[in-house]
């Protein structure tokens, strides 16, 4: 089943799956913290993406606020949240990318490549974008009061080539 | 024993490690490897009894470097774990030479039932 045949909203519960797999094991483990849907994402203080390549091509990207960035990185560390560096706070959002995105392919046909993470922090009056694409889900949520987004772009070539049923 | 603990991601390193300890794996020594050649290498320096790698990192691949292990007759017991989970990349690990494939999230039950018959 290739992913243009697969609903927005069953593309969002996948997210939703992942989501809460990766909460329950390393950012909520004892499930006092869970992620809330919120209606729209907050604008982002750092993105950290990877690339897919294969019959799917786009990114999955996770966006969210320092705060939830810090918050990430500390319950990733078992530390507290003021002891986390700069570095800690990239690693783990580019880890999160990547564990999130490995997980997609597992929804995606067969024989795809997930690349290297990549955690931009943008300037604060610049949005990130990925010309090449379109999203096309995305779960957006706050997290101990902080805005978390996860979403998929898909390559527009390849939507022109396939049309969304 | 001592175990390689490979991943490009110092976090997911540490992670790893602490997983071990709360699996009731904390008595054996780690040591850790930041890429594919760092991996590599460090089976030849260290010579740790199991390795437990990544899949997708720099430089060299977790499955390129176990099979280029296996390529020069090294036997030393190896393990992915990775975000990555397709039955292509599993039939690829199995093949290689793992014994094992755990995929990222994951819990330190999944380490006990996993890495007890290796390690105990």
């Amino acid at each position: 089943m290739s992913v243009e045949t697969l609903e927005r909203v069953e593309m969002v519960n996948g997210l939703r799956e992942i989501t809460s797999q990766v909460w329950a094991s390393y950012l909520d483990p004892e499930g006092l913290n869970p992620l809330i849907d919120a209606d729209g994402p907050g604008r982002p203080d750092m993105v950290a993406s990877v690339s897919i390549s294969g019959v799917w091509q786009g990114h999955v990207v996770v966006a969210c606020s320092q705060g939830a960035a810090r918050n990430a990185a500390a319950a990733f560390l078992a530390m507290d949240s003021a002891e986390v560096t700069a570095d800690d706070i990239a690693d783990v959002l580019g880890e999160l990318a990547n564990i999130v995105g490995g997980n997609v392919k597992s929804m995606l046909p067969a024989v795809c490549f997930v690349s290297l993470p990549t955690v931009i922090i943008p300037a604060a009056d610049s949005t990130t974008r990925w010309p090449g694409a379109v999203q096309i889900c995305e779960l957006a949520s706050t997290w101990l009061d902080e805005s978390i987004s996860i979403s998929m772009w898909q390559s527009k070539s390849e939507r022109d080539e396939v049309p969304s049923t | 024993m001592k175990i390689l603990v490979v991943d490009d991601s110092r976090v997911m390193r540490q992670i790893v490690t602490r997983t071990l300890r709360q699996a009731g794996f904390g008595h054996h020594d780690v040591v850790e490897a930041a890429d594919g050649r760092q991996a590599y290498d460090a089976v030849q320096s260290e010579k740790p009894d199991l390795v437990i790698s990544d899949w997708n990192m720099p430089e060299m691949t977790g499955i390129d470097v176990l099979r280029s292990l296996r390529n020069s007759g090294n036997e030393i017991r190896f393990g992915f774990v990775t975000s990555e989970c397709t039955s292509e990349m599993q039939q690829a690990a199995e093949s290689a030479g793992a014994l094992f494939f755990i995929v990222k999230p994951f819990t330190a039950e999944r380490f006990t039932e996993v890495l007890s018959p290796i390690l105990e």
